[in-house]
């Protein structure tokens, strides 16, 4: 297991981590997601021993390991650009960290190359061994990088931005293939990354970073359905702010009161947010919000509805079953939220 | 019709930029070199012989050799070292670090040589210093050295910066983390990386070491068979109307230049493509 307590992290004048907890379970998936500017990656090579932590303990297994250097932690890891040595075949990338042990530890130079093309075979590339890296498409690389950090037989394994510089299709492709490969080799495994999708989709648990600090630790589920903040709120999936005002459990938006209750909310300034596919249409009625419809297009199985409401001046977007004829633009068009999570707003925020 | 006079005039103005290009090389650089020779071998073959095995000249061939041979290894680990703290780390008067660098290159190697001259001088501010413990610096081998290594020390440093600069910390980062010591991690990963770059610049060093005039011509004190380089013998041969000789010892310096040139030309090729093939 690896805990982390209070690690704080300066850079000059810019507070890059501020008091950061945390705890990784042994064989997790964990995602550290966040905006640029949010310390996920300097949270990662405080982590690998990259990068040390001003304040703060970092533990692998109740050891503690804050002073050890990136060489001493065991751990694999993984650079956003890959950091492949260019002038070096496939294979020798990949047996490098069995190279360099002292010689009562490594192997015999036929020993390594085995094991090389053993791990080259795991990541998809067997009989690439003599190539060299620029001989090799950017998934080829990532895979290569990622043989070359499991040559050392690290338990933990850390991901800057895995997937940041591949295409779309070959993305997804990975994604899937790491997270099979997590599971297969029993890792505990922590990456950094800047896209919702990617963290939803693959990990056991998002940690949501924002300005130095950890917004919310959860699963893809909580992180999603139950936000703990605003921001995690609208940086995770896509979300609807209205401004709202709540009196009495009762929200209204202006002087129009929305059917969303507001039970645990104290009176005052408060925000909105729900979910493009949390809505029904309900006509106008009370409770009801009005929107006028700008736009309409086809997304999938659903109707995605643009359009304003009154009041605000952000677009809202709403999902409406395809199933169903599409909204005429320059209509009214009544809004039932269904789920909706509210947010105490303090005077500052509004 | 405007087209093809437009085009015809392209044409010419690039047949007149070449010739004028190749006029000017001619004019300035083959003819030269092509004269050094002539010069030389006015004589015949044995002339210009004897006049490279004569007991002075072999010494100044000697030195100029042995200052090469430190210098030239000074400024790589110097040019190292300077070139790796300011491409991968932060530090106050980095900046600062940068310009002094260059300054051999602003300031005249006259003045460079006069510096130690000060320094080390016998009215100099170390000179009753050294005396006093018998060292001799000016006028002597080390102050050759000296002046050679100040006036040849950007060449490695400048080369190296900007590839290390772009190269970033990320290989040897991903080396450390892979276990590797740090002298592994420069062993196996930095100097691979820089290999062309280092290449290209000892060459340039090694060419201004051979051939440094103005810098070792104060510190020197033109002792025959003692403390004359190459370029100093040649100027001291031909003040005294000894053409041939002077031009014998001046075609091994032409000779180095030419070397130095098809070796930075290969060096240069190669470099390129290790650059392309890098850059995806």
């Amino acid at each position: 297991m690896i805990r982390l307590e209070n690690i704080s992290k300066r850079f000059g004048g810019y507070q890059a981590l501020h008091d950061i907890d945390l705890d990784v379970r042994d064989g997790e998936f964990l995602a550290l997601l966040g905006p640029s500017g949010s310390g996920k990656t300097t949270l990662l090579r405080i982590i690998a021993g990259l990068a040390f932590p001003d304040k703060g303990t970092v533990r692998f297994n109740a050891e503690d390991v804050t002073n050890l250097k990136v060489a001493d932690r065991k751990v694999g890891f993984v650079f956003q650009h890959y950091a492949l040595f260019k002038h070096m075949t496939v294979a020798d990338n990949v047996g490098f960290g069995l190279s360099v042990r002292s010689r009562r530890e490594r192997p015999a130079k036929e020993a390594i190359r085995a094991r090389a093309e053993e791990l080259l075979e795991l990541v998809q590339l067997k009989g690439l061994g003599n190539r060299y890296p620029a001989q090799l498409s950017g998934g080829q690389r990532q895979r290569v990088a990622l043989a070359r950090a499991l040559a050392v037989e690290p338990q933990l394994l850390l991901l800057d931005e895995p997937f940041g510089a591949l295409d779309a299709q070959v993305r997804k492709e990975l994604r899937r293939w790491l997270r099979q490969l997590h599971g297969q080799m029993g890792l505990t495994s922590i990456f950094v990354t800047h896209d919702q999708e990617e963290a939803l989709e693959l990990a056991d648990r998002v940690v949501v970073m924002d300005h130095g600090v950890i917004e919310q630790v959860g699963t893809p589920e909580d992180v999603y359905m139950a936000p703990h903040s605003p921001f995690v709120s609208n940086f995770v999936g896509e979300t609807n702010s209205l401004p709202v005002s709540v009196r009495g459990g009762q929200t209204q938006f202006f002087d129009r009161v929305i059917d969303v209750p507001a039970n645990t909310i104290p009176d005052g300034a408060a925000r909105l947010d729900f979910r493009p596919h949390d809505v029904t249409v309900c006509d106008e009625r009370p409770g009801c919000l009005p929107l006028l419809v700008t736009g309409v297009y086809r997304r999938g199985g659903e109707w995605r509805v643009e359009g304003e409401v009154t009041g605000i001046d952000r677009i809202i977007e709403v999902d409406l079953d395809a199933g169903q004829a599409p909204p005429e633009i320059g209509k009214r068009l009544g809004i039932k939220v269904k789920h909706a999570k509210l947010f105490q707003l303090s005077e500052a925020r509004q | 019709m405007n087209d093809i006079l437009a085009l015809f005039r392209t044409v010419r103005a690039r047949h007149f930029l070449i010739a004028a290009a190749l006029a000017f090389i001619a004019l300035f650089l083959v003819l030269p070199l092509v004269a050094v020779f002539t010069e030389a071998l006015s004589k015949g073959f044995a002339a210009y012989g004897s006049a490279l095995i004569e007991p002075d000249a072999l010494a100044a061939v000697k030195l100029t050799l042995l200052v090469a041979a430190i210098s030239v290894p000074v400024n790589i680990v110097f040019g190292i070292c300077a070139a790796w703290a300011v491409a991968k780390f932060d530090f106050p008067g980095k900046s600062l670090l940068v310009t002094f660098i260059d300054l051999p290159f602003s300031v005249s190697p006259v003045v460079a040589g006069l510096i130690y001259v000060l320094l080390f001088g016998a009215q100099g501010w170390l000179g009753p210093w050294l005396q006093d413990r018998d060292i001799q610096i000016i006028f002597a081998v080390p102050g050759i050295v000296l002046a050679t290594v100040f006036v040849t020390f950007p060449f490695v440093a400048r080369e190296l910066i900007p590839l290390m600069n772009e190269q970033g910390r990320d290989d040897e980062e991903a080396a450390l983390s892979l276990g590797a010591s740090g002298f592994q991690t420069f062993l196996r990963v930095t100097l691979p990386n820089i290999r062309w770059g280092l290449l290209y610049g000892v060459l340039l060093c090694n060419a201004r070491a051979m051939g440094e005039f103005g810098a070792v011509s104060v510190v020197s004190g033109h002792l025959r068979g003692l403390t004359n380089t190459m370029p100093l013998h040649v100027e001291i041969l031909y003040n005294e109307y000894n053409f041939v000789a002077a031009f014998a010892v001046a075609s091994l310096l032409a000779l180095l230049a030419l070397v130095t040139l098809i070796l930075k030309s290969i060096v240069e090729w190669r470099f390129d493509y290790h650059r392309r093939s890098v850059a995806h």
